[in-house]
């Protein structure tokens, strides 16, 4: 199904009405009618959806991501919490077919107030709707921006030389350089950055260098890093969002350019990398639209932190629950990331990329990337 | 009648030379006054007892309040007035000012107290660590005007001495008060007069008790009841029960001029005949003189008589709480915890363990306030009175952990020890001679006769735990269930036929599918013309059935039932009535109704519902009925079970999917978008 995402995606023409695909509310009166058709046969109301868990993925060798395996789960309205999921599935179709019809689209989290009058199938947090959003799209092999809903904006920053075509809220294509035109915040992502809102036209770019917190991104583009050497710099914002995670596949793949990730040495920045590189597990279903298997963990790594003697915490027992968790997880099944994990176990250190500020500001830019990117192979 | 001296007067008869302060010291432990917690504990347990006893003699319902101040940094004044008949003048330094003095030390019948040490004790506690007299105020109702008396125990005689005295006017008709200044520190919590008089109040909810602790806090325990416990009788002693020296004891002083008399008039359960067997036995002549028996004589007397088939000993002596007012007690004082569940309390029938009989009683208490994941919380009373120490040592608390709670529903570390989980579990043990571990009385010796008789009454308490359990989880079950199929199963068939234009289907065999149960709903209403049990019988399950509906109530309350439609049969002995329902097809229902007299005590939990002909899988409300019931079923019934659970076996085993909403979502929450 995500293949076929893959390939439904660029499909749109700019002629088309932004974001939504015609065929969107098809699928999702399709569901009513199986529910409703068991109903009508006495059966007990149920809908079939791959697990989406650490154990249902699956690696997909030909696109170098990790997808949904053939694990099934069951929601029947047998249980409580399933028919209120079920329930909550035709309150989210009717809801969807109905800003189709005005013309409207609802942000995730209007979505989540909107639920309010749904009384006992109303969401009782966000991750609640989000997940069943994430059910749907599974369910209809559709993106959640074809059902009209999409996340606040939330500014994930680009900083280099790219130039790219973005048509902004009044239909005006606007031509933007990414380094001249733009403010000492960089240019801000928007959460739709498809083809039919966002067209890349150029760069004089080598690399793009993704980037786990905003004060590292500011210190490389205070020290000209971009121009100096000559990358394109994503800020990730933490864990990134669909948005950025899109765009570093769409960089990456149209004008073929490799991509590093430079994140803080701990194990919640492994998944940071794993959900950019791999997929997330969340949205395993859309792993070929979001992943960039091509992108290269720079660090801050385990043995970054012994061989550049950087300033460390001690591993919490949250830490090294994480990273026990990741030693399950198939994603980091290489012997490189066990590895990695191990180290990182055994010396019981984390340390944060700004760490790297121990030998001065410009340590970062002069010595520790040049070395870690000729290291890899990208300079 | 003065049986033979116990251990406690020979021991007191031979440190006569020495001082009883000497005594007292030598023996604190026992006596109870080992630390200045345990003292106060020791003196508030002693004076309240004394004044239980007191008021129960004299067929008073109790007020009890207990007045303690700080005075000083390790001293506390103590205060214990009662509302019992009061003490003559002529014998308060007696009762209070001298040690193993007391009427009731020489009763062959259950009393709380026995030895007549308790609280002359805390009086040489006060007297020794404080130098400060004990005050008593006593009013008797023949008298205008109360006597208060100021005491000391002389240590040297073990005489009361009379520091001061005088008459006062007192605003009760009659009662007691002890007043002590004591080396003591209060605390609350275990081991405290707290905990003492809250157990006091469970098995004594025929009193009053208020408690003043030094910050001034008022404690009240209201009287749950003004049923007064029968009293105990006082009985013969039992030739099982007695030893040689006692034996010649009862020999030398009774007044029966022959052997034949003393062993049928001054013995309980000796027959005529026995007697005569027994004489035989022992080589004796029925006209033998009791106090010519001696020696080797009273040795063989006492040999027949342990070998004689006698009737066993009277239960008469016994003073048990009663289900009753276990259930009330524990009602009354624990109301804040608002408990879900409380057992029909176990009242085991007596039983003799020697010469003296005993009976185990039994209160269980779950849910509610009660913590959840600590160890059961267990009160331990022997004669109404509370045990405190020495849990550990008891054999009490030995027969719980013996116990495999598992089975009944609470958690247990392999299936011995003390079982955890929000419970209570309240355990009399009442004899005329309770085996205790040692003189201080604070655990209950291990016994065998006493340890099974414990394991039968904790098992029936659990059982009626375990059914509880069992009914509230398929009621938490059954009430999702009825979530479903009554708010959201409407909703989705609304939802889903709205958006494909048609017409709502019928829910009836989806809903019998997700139920698939037969519902028996009954509740109690009382009005004026009477107390209505309306009973609801729906098939929600996908096939018809044919049922047979028990119910079993007290059968005092059946007498005056009226039923509609008329039962099928019933059994007036048992308290069961019984109906063959009409064929109830899915979603079908019927209903009948049981009236009771205006007034009549019925509450939902004296009302058992047993249905025949359905599995108990599929039966909510009611449970199967019981095999041991020996019920002919009509043939009708018996065919419809078969043919239920032969296609309940061909319909087994369907496969079993991944609830997709219980499983793991893995470390997503931290890969949001």
């Amino acid at each position: 199904m995500p293949r076929s995402r893959a390939k439904a995606a660029p499909k749109t023409t700019e002629e088309d009405e932004p974001k939504i695909r015609a065929d969107a509310l098809t699928p999702t009166l399709d569901l009513a009618r199986q529910i409703y058709e068991q109903l009508d046969h006495g059966e007990i109301p149920r809908m079939r959806l791959p697990l989406r868990t650490k154990q249902n993925l699956a690696f997909q060798a030909r696109e170098g991501v990790w997808k949904l395996g053939r694990q099934m789960g069951t929601r029947s309205a047998r249980k409580l919490d399933g028919a209120l999921m079920l329930l909550r599935t035709f309150y989210l179709v009717d809801f969807i077919n109905e800003m189709a019809r005005d013309k409207k689209t609802s942000t995730l989290r209007e979505l989540y107030y909107i639920s309010e009058a749904w009384q006992e199938a109303k969401f009782h947090s966000e991750d609640e709707s989000n997940l069943l959003i994430e059910d749907l799209e599974v369910l209809c092999e559709r993106l959640r921006e074809d059902f009209r809903l999409h996340p606040e904006e939330n500014g994930a920053s680009v900083i280099g030389d790219l130039t790219l075509k973005e048509r902004n809220r009044k239909g005006i294509v606007k031509t933007i350089n990414c380094r001249d035109d733009v403010g000492d915040g960089g240019y801000s992502l928007p959460f739709n950055v498809e083809k039919e809102k966002i067209q890349l036209v150029k760069t004089s770019a080598k690399f793009v260098i993704a980037i786990e917190c905003g004060g590292m991104v500011d210190r490389l583009a205070e020290n000209g890093f971009d121009e100096q050497y000559d990358a394109i710099l994503i800020h990730l914002k933490g864990q990134p969002a669909r948005s950025t995670r899109r765009f570093l596949r769409r960089v990456t793949e149209e004008l073929k350019l490799p991509v590093v990730v430079f994140t803080d040495g701990d194990p919640w920045s492994f998944r940071i990398y794993a959900s950019v590189a791999y997929g997330a597990i969340k949205t395993a279903h859309i792993s070929s639209y979001l992943a960039t298997p091509a992108a290269e963990f720079l660090g801050v790594t385990a043995s970054d932190i012994e061989n550049y003697d950087l300033p460390s915490d001690h591993l919490s027992d949250q830490d090294v629950r994480a990273l026990q968790a990741e030693l399950t997880d198939p994603r980091f099944g290489t012997p490189e990331w066990r590895a990695e994990i191990e180290l990182m176990l055994k010396n019981g250190k984390k340390a944060e990329q700004q760490s790297l500020a121990k030998y001065g500001l410009n340590y970062v830019t002069e010595h520790y990337l040049p070395e870690k990117l000729t290291e890899m192979g990208v300079l | 009648m003065a049986p033979p001296p116990t251990i406690a007067q020979q021991l007191a008869s031979k440190q006569r030379e020495i001082s009883v302060a000497e005594f007292f010291e030598r023996n604190r432990q026992i006596l109870g006054f080992d630390n200045p917690q345990r003292s106060l504990l020791t003196t508030v347990k002693e004076a309240a007892d004394n004044g239980l006893d007191a008021c129960e003699e004299a067929g008073i319902l109790p007020e009890i309040l207990v007045e303690i101040a700080k005075e000083g940094d390790d001293r506390v004044r103590v205060a214990v007035t009662d509302n019992g008949p009061g003490i003559l003048r002529k014998e308060i330094p007696n009762v209070f000012a001298r040690l193993l003095y007391g009427s009731r030390f020489h009763s062959n019948r259950q009393a709380r107290g026995q030895q007549g040490i308790g609280i002359s004790a805390a009086v040489l506690y006060a007297n020794l660590t404080t130098a400060r007299p004990a005050k008593i105020t006593s009013k008797v109702e023949e008298e205008e005007a109360a006597h208060v008396l100021e005491l000391f125990i002389d240590t040297q005689k073990n005489q009361p001495r009379v520091a001061t005295e005088d008459v006062v006017l007192w605003d009760r008709p009659h009662g007691t008060r002890i007043e002590l200044v004591l080396k003591a520190r209060y605390i609350r919590g275990r081991q405290s007069p707290y905990e003492y008089l809250r157990g006091t109040a469970i098995v004594n909810p025929h009193a009053r008790i208020v408690l003043v602790e030094p910050d001034g806090t008022r404690v009240t325990f209201e009287r749950a009841t003004e049923e007064r416990p029968p009293i105990a009788k006082e009985t013969l002693p039992h030739p099982y029960g007695l030893e040689l020296g006692e034996l010649g004891y009862h020999l030398k002083a009774t007044k029966k001029p022959t052997c034949t008399e003393f062993l049928t008039k001054d013995l309980q359960g000796v027959s005529s005949r026995a007697a005569k067997e027994v004489l035989a036995a022992a080589g004796l002549k029925a006209s033998t003189a009791p106090g010519s028996v001696q020696g080797e004589d009273q040795e063989r007397l006492l040999t027949a008589l342990r070998a004689a088939s006698l009737v066993a000993p009277s239960a008469e002596g016994l003073s048990p709480i009663g289900a009753m007012l276990i259930k009330r007690g524990l009602k009354n004082v624990l109301g804040d915890v608002r408990p879900d569940f409380f057992a029909p309390p176990v009242s085991r029938p007596p039983k003799v363990r020697g010469g003296y009989p005993f009976m185990v009683e039994v209160g269980l208490v779950y849910g509610g306030g009660l913590p959840a994941d600590q160890p059961v919380q267990i009160l331990r009373f022997a004669n109404r009175v509370p045990l405190l120490f020495q849990q550990g040592a008891c054999a009490i608390t030995n027969a719980i952990s013996n116990l495999d709670w598992r089975r009944y529903g609470l958690d247990q570390k392999g299936g011995s020890g003390l079982p955890a989980g929000p419970a209570l579990i309240l355990v009399h043990v009442a004899s005329t001679k309770i085996p205790f571990t040692s003189e201080a009385k604070e655990a209950i010796a291990e016994d065998p006769e006493v340890d099974r008789e414990l394991t039968l009454a904790l098992q029936v308490a659990a059982r009626h735990l375990r059914t509880h359990l069992s009914r509230r989880n398929r009621r938490d079950l059954a009430s999702e269930k009825f979530a479903i199929i009554l708010k959201i199963l409407p909703k989705l068939a609304e939802k889903t036929s709205g958006l494909v234009g048609k017409p709502p289907p019928d829910l009836t065999p989806v809903i019998t599918r997700i139920m698939d149960v037969v519902n028996i709903e009954s509740g109690v209403t009382s009005a004026a013309d009477g107390v209505h049990v309306p009973v609801d019988i729906t098939n929600y399950t996908p096939r018809a059935r044919v049922l047979e509906l028990f119910v079993e109530l007290p059968p005092e309350a059946l007498g005056g039932a009226t039923f509609a439609p008329a039962p099928d049969g019933t059994d007036p002995h048992l308290g069961r009535a019984w109906w063959t329902l009409p064929k109830l097809t899915p979603s079908g229902k019927t209903h009948l109704e049981l009236t009771f007299p205006p007034k009549t005590d019925v509450e939902s939990n004296d009302l058992d519902w047993y249905v025949a002909g359905i599995d108990e899988a599929h039966l909510l409300g009611a449970d199967p009925l019981p095999g041991d019931w020996d019920v002919r079923l009509p043939r009708t019934i018996v065919e419809a079970a078969e043919a239920a659970a032969a296609e309940g076996a061909a319909n087994g085993g369907g496969e079993e999917e991944v609830d997709y909403d219980a499983a793991e979502s893995g470390e997503s929450s931290a890969e949001d978008d």
